[in-house]
């Protein structure tokens, strides 16, 4: 049907019933049908990640997959990591150690690292495995530097994770 | 950057996917992971008048050992073999070290190893290992399914000897034997420019040695043609004789001067050429050293199914 | 970061259109018919115009330096008329419900184009007898700095090395392409929102260009996804867009992607170089001259960028016969503008390879070489042959501390051992001294507008007439007003970016925004403390800590806004001259002979950008620009075929650095205070894509070498971006000539 299908996504643990076409992007409808704006669009080919989101709990291109593809599938937007106004310790951690200038990669760095490191946090214990995931996502302003710290920060051997329960979240 | 409009069908039971294929072949495509299709899709060089979604086919989301061969289904993703427990022996091994070269873990979480195959870009890291391991690639159509061996599967620049009406379900990579014919060391070479981009050349080797001598030599080439190849003179060259510097110098001009590379921006021909040779020298030293540790290691690390996982 | 952002693809319009553009394929062409009625009736489709199909409302871009004399005969329209002149130029504009309906749109529009040869070298248009604009050749400007150099000195000097580089096309490629929003209001107003540099500007050229009045025109720069300098222009398709919202009364948005922006955007650089250098036998350099074939793309509306490169000709050197000639010339490729650095790293590309090539023909160390020749802090305001005033500078201290910042001396030994051992991978050292204008000269534009208001509860607004795209603005200006006020930074809030709430700007490009703009708000804070001592009555009192202060009795700045209801405000347009900060850059890179890979070990930036308001938030800034940098020296290139079609249409094929690039970076700074400020800062952002790509470039040469001895020329060598092949055949070559 190139007609409009209905679609029950759960973003962040909230349903969103939408009646999306199949050719949209997940991250177009997340954008313009939920109104989770966080994520963005920068190349809309898979390669800048800009558009990272979780599906099931692991990172993914959010603009090559369509949003049709997603029913029944657990999606977490940087919106999700805000619980009652308090930030992620990962967001504090990349603001504190200026990993973002324009702002406009941080979510999809946010979300690349969260979902990552969640499931294995001795990825910040190997710097080769932390650039191998970290060379995912472009950034044009920062030179990742600060971006590298954040995680180390929360992450790292001597992080913040282990006292931070947010982190975990 | 948007697609153009399509029909979507997501059926459960791989039947309905090959009927639902069957139905429109000339104009409908399989999306498994996507991440190469969907890619073109945003260009509109890709426009499909249906997708067939088969990630709702649980049978295909599988890996296992098949006899003497790992049998990949159509859904296993490209993250699923970064690690060498993936499969038994060298073929864990040499499956762990290409997997992490393959784009970045968003991609890997996504794309498939079997869309890949199907996919067919010249510089494919998974399609030089399917080649240089004569894998079976299984292809389900209407009629039923066949078996196709990777020397024969790939035609040219994203051309296979998949039909229209075909969706390719597994792939079988034959398990590499050790204890029997000898100890076994793969290597895996690859040149790109940055993190993010594709390969201008992959190489990878297998060697199976015995009292010093190597019994049998595979030399997978991405970027050396307009497909994936063997070096099968390369490979001629290397058996009979002892894996030393001057025999895989040897190897890597002969697979060199068989290279007949495209061009594209920032790989030319005399470039692409040259570089296949250097890889191949280095991934055939690689070999060497992975039989040598795999030796030492003795036993599971050499053809065991210790520590090896079926999904 | 949390998603709370406001991007202009995110703020939400009830109604709001998505335009999309059909582009020409062709780099040059008659453009004989462009179909757009098929894309009108596609489903959810609002409408779709070609040039022909606006008639006379078809709009035309404001040069940037408006022109004296009649219509420029090299004028861009808004859709292209008659004849296209690059791949990516936009032909028709559709308009839609949302933007996969306009891109349906797009698909559907028919389009004509009989071809004609494509000019894609500046070198070879200049001199082809094929046009791009009837009636004028492809030379749009010529320019020339110092006097013309006498033989006599090229024949008397002890050694004359010559060399001819290639400035390759970039693509800025923020992360956020371009991204406008039209909103018209049924007031007549007009409110536009923009990621954009200079938003005064943009709404000068709307009114112009639309024939709209400038007063009703609100242009607001949302959150911007960054810029460097490609967001600055007033775009054809900006002009679709508005004209298009006004004239159907509704609001229009264009979302550029990411493979418009590639070849439909602007692109940076794209020089072709020569330079000679002269020199006596000790090294002294004697005279140099520049010449450049600037390429600037299909319309020539930046000329301006490659002036820099002329007027700078010679860097941070004392040579007494400095001669530069610019020749600004139009190709079948994207318009060419400024991108961070514009002009400066040209230049110093130019010069800084070229004394690195001095050096080797003298067999002097190229750190000795530099010391002998840099224009010493005693010399300043230094007057230069290409009449230029450099305001201060200490270039050897600068030098001295990059030297010893990497420890020069052990990579040298490192460098001796590895190439007596011959079996390991050769490592090269490179050096880059440079110095670059911040701020502007010209007149009408060195100058911000600022104002600090005080409101009765004692809140202070900032205004200025610059604008952020990611140079953390809001945090260094609040900063700054706070300090100079004595007040807690939490107090001050800032507003720029929208012409309603600043009354005038020129905006943010060139560094200038700390320089001049934040200079403005200084001066503007010390007015209004002034303005606070005048309402208190008491104009020789104390201040400190936000309240005026006599023996008797003190005034907080809120009392004293509460007091009255003229507002306590000060405010104005403030001139600041143009700066230059300055620094040196020193690479370690070992290089894969066999397979050209260049590997860069250390990377080292000494800057001195005057005093630093927020060393962090500079150091953010030099990072990030070694960052580019690196992608410039090593990856970043838009590659055209001989048809003048560009090889890259993603980021798969333009490729940035990504962190796996990154190498490990050490950053020091010297302080030589701008001496025309009172806050003392120079500009920053920029020094990071000027000092970067020389140092690799010469390191990677050094670490080739040793060329045969009396090496004087370096034309027909490698050319940037240094991408392995390239490095290869670079090596190869060498093996063959010996």
């Amino acid at each position: 049907m190139t007609g409009r299908i209905p679609v029950r996504l759960t973003v962040n643990e909230t349903p969103y019933d939408v009646t999306v076409e199949p050719r949209r992007l997940l991250a177009d409808v997340l954008r313009e049908d939920c109104d989770l704006t966080g994520t963005k669009l920068g190349c809309e080919h898979g390669v800048c990640g800009s558009c990272t989101v979780l599906v099931d709990g692991e990172g993914v291109r959010s603009c090559l997959m369509f949003a049709v593809q997603c029913a029944g599938r657990d999606i977490r937007t940087v919106e999700g990591l805000t619980a009652d106004g308090e930030l992620h310790a990962f967001q504090e951690a990349i603001s504190a150690e200026h990993g973002l200038q324009c702002g406009f990669c941080t979510a999809g760095f946010v979300m690349l690292v969260v979902g990552a490191l969640q499931e294995d946090p001795t990825i910040a214990e190997d710097p080769e495995r932390l650039d191998g995931l970290l060379a995912s996502n472009l950034c044009r302003c920062t030179g990742y530097e600060g971006i590298r710290r954040a995680v180390l920060r929360v992450y790292g051997k001597d992080g913040t994770r282990q006292e931070n329960g947010t982190a975990e979240d | 950057m948007k697609p153009a409009p399509f029909d979507y069908t997501a059926p459960a039971e791989l039947s309905d996917a090959v009927t639902a294929l069957a139905e429109r072949p000339e104009t409908a495509r399989v999306l498994a992971g996507g991440q190469s299709l969907v890619l073109e899709m945003h260009y509109r060089r890709e426009r499909p008048a249906l997708l067939v979604d088969i990630n709702n086919v649980r049978e295909l989301d599988t890996i296992t050992a098949d006899g003497d061969a790992l049998r990949v289904g159509a859904l296993a993703r490209h993250r699923a073999f970064e690690t060498p427990t993936v499969a038994p022996g060298a073929l864990g091994r040499l499956l762990s070290r290409v997997s992490p070269l393959i784009a970045h873990p968003p991609v890997r979480a996504r794309g498939t190893m079997a869309g890949s195959l199907a996919w067919a870009n010249p510089v494919s890291e998974w399609c030089a290992t399917a080649v240089a391991l004569d894998a079976g690639i299984e292809l389900t159509g209407p009629a039923g399914s066949r078996l196709v061996g990777a020397g024969e599967f790939f035609l040219g620049p994203f051309r296979t000897a998949r039909q229209p009406d075909e969706i390719l379900t597994s792939v079988r990579l034959p398990l590499l034997p050790g204890a029997e014919t000898g100890t076994v060391g793969v290597g895996f070479c690859e040149q790109h420019r940055t993190h993010a981009s594709f390969a201008q050349v992959a190489v990878v080797a297998v060697l199976t040695l015995r009292d010093g001598v190597i019994v049998e030599a595979r030399l997978g080439l991405a970027g050396a043609a307009d497909r994936p190849v063997r070096a099968h003179e390369a490979e001629r060259h290397l058996v009979g004789r002892e894996p030393e510097p001057d025999v895989f110098a040897q190897a890597a001009a002969l697979a060199a001067a068989g290279a007949d590379p495209l061009s594209e921006p920032h790989a030319g021909v005399e470039y692409r050429r040259h570089v296949i040779g250097v890889l191949v020298r280095r991934a055939l030293v690689q070999a060497r050293e992975d039989s040598e540790s795999a030796d030492f290691f003795s036993g599971a690390g050499r053809d065991g199914h210790d520590g090896w996982e079926a999904r | 970061m949390t998603g709370a952002g406001n991007y202009v693809g995110d703020l939400k319009v009830a109604g709001c259109l998505d335009a999309a553009f059909v582009r020409s394929t062709v780099a040059h062409g008659r453009l004989l018919a462009v179909d757009t009625s098929a894309a009108a009736e596609v489903d959810g489709v609002v409408g779709a115009w070609s040039a022909a199909d606006l008639g006379d409302d078809l709009a035309f871009v404001p040069p940037f330096f408006p022109s004296a004399g009649g219509e420029d005969p090299r004028r861009c329209a808004a859709l292209a008329v008659d004849r296209v002149r690059y791949v990516g130029e936009p032909l028709a504009v559709i308009v839609g419900t949302d933007r996969y309906v306009a891109e349906d749109g797009a698909d559907a529009v028919r389009v004509d184009i009989d071809p004609l040869p494509a000019l894609v070298d500046p070198g070879e248009a200049a001199a082809s007898s094929t046009w791009l604009f009837d009636g004028v050749d492809n030379v749009a400007t010529e320019m020339e700095f110092g006097t013309p150099i006498d033989d006599e000195v090229w024949q008397r000097a002890a050694v004359v090395v010559e060399g001819a580089y290639r400035q390759p096309r970039l693509a800025p490629t923020p992360m956020e392409p371009r991204a406008i929003l039209a909103v018209p209001q049924p007031d007549g107003q007009l409110t536009v929102w923009v990621s954009h540099q200079a938003p005064h500007r943009l709404r000068r050229d709307l009114a112009s260009a639309l024939g709209l009045d400038a007063e009703r025109i609100r242009v607001r720069v949302a959150d911007s996804g960054g810029a460097f300098g490609t967001k600055s222009g007033t775009f054809a398709e900006y002009l679709s867009v508005v004209g298009l919202a006004v004239k159907l009364g509704r609001p229009v948005r264009w979302l550029e992607d990411r493979a418009e922006t590639l070849s439909g955007s602007t692109h940076g650089r794209g020089q072709n170089q020569r330079v000679r250098l002269a020199a006596d036998e000790n090294g002294r350099m004697l005279a140099l001259a520049l010449e450049v074939d600037a390429d600037v793309g299909a319309y020539p509306n930046t000329g301006f960028v490659a002036a820099e490169t002329g007027q700078a000709a010679a860097g941070v050197y004392l040579t007494p016969n400095v001669h530069a000639r610019i020749r600004v010339v139009v190709t079948n490729t994207t318009p060419t503008a400024p991108y961070r650095g514009a002009g400066r790293p040209e230049q110093v590309y130019a010069v800084e390879r070229t004394v690195d090539l001095l050096a080797r023909r003298l067999g002097m160390d190229p750190a000795e070489l530099r010391r002998r020749n840099f224009i010493p802090p005693e010399a300043f305001p230094y007057h230069s042959p290409t009449g230029r005033v450099f305001d201060s500078g200490q270039y050897e201290l600068a030098l001295d501390k990059a030297l010893e910042l990497v420890d020069y001396t052990h990579w040298r030994e490192e460098q001796q051992r590895r190439r007596r051992s011959g079996s390991e991978r050769p490592l090269g050292i490179g050096l880059c001294s440079f110095t670059e204008r911040s701020g502007l000269e010209q007149a009408p534009m060195a100058n911000e507008w600022a104002s600090v208001d005080v409101a009765p509860d004692g809140s202070v607004t900032a205004r200025v007439g610059t604008c952020s795209t990611g140079q953390s603005h809001e945090t260094v200006f609040p900063e700054l007003v706070a300090r100079t006020l004595g007040i807690p930074p939490g107090r001050v809030s800032l507003i720029e970016g929208d012409t309603d709430e600043t009354a005038q700007g020129i905006g943010t490009f060139g560094s200038r925004s700390m320089q001049v703009g934040g200079a403005a708000l200084h001066r503007a804070a010390l007015e209004l403390i002034e303005e606070a001592r005048r309402r208190a009555g008491e104009p020789d009192a104390r201040y400190a800590d936000g309240t005026v202060i006599t023996g008797q009795r003190s005034w907080t700045l809120a009392e004293l806004a509460a007091a009255s209801p003229e507002p306590l405000r000060a405010g104005g347009v403030y001139d600041t001259p143009a700066a230059f900060p300055f620094g040196t850059y020193v690479a370690v890179v070992e290089v894969d002979r066999e397979l050209g890979n260049v590997r860069v070990l250390r990377l080292v930036a000494v800057d001195d950008c005057g005093v630093a308001v927020d060393p962090e938030i500079v150091e953010d800034q030099t990072r990030g620009g070694i960052v580019q940098g690196l992608g410039q020296a090593l990856y970043e290139v838009m590659p055209y075929d001989d048809q003048g079609v560009p090889q890259a249409d993603g980021l798969l094929g333009y490729l940035l650095p990504t962190i796996g690039e990154l190498p490990p970076i050490s950053l020091d700074t010297t302080v030589t205070p701008n001496p025309n400020t009172a806050l003392g800062a120079k500009g920053a952002g920029e020094a990071g894509c000027i000092g970067t790509p020389p140092a690799i470039v010469n390191a990677v040469i050094d670490a080739l070498g040793p060329q045969p001895a009396g090496t004087a020329t370096d034309i027909g060598g490698m050319q940037l971006p240094l991408t392995p092949e390239t490095c290869w055949l670079a090596a190869a070559g060498q093996e063959v000539a010996r």
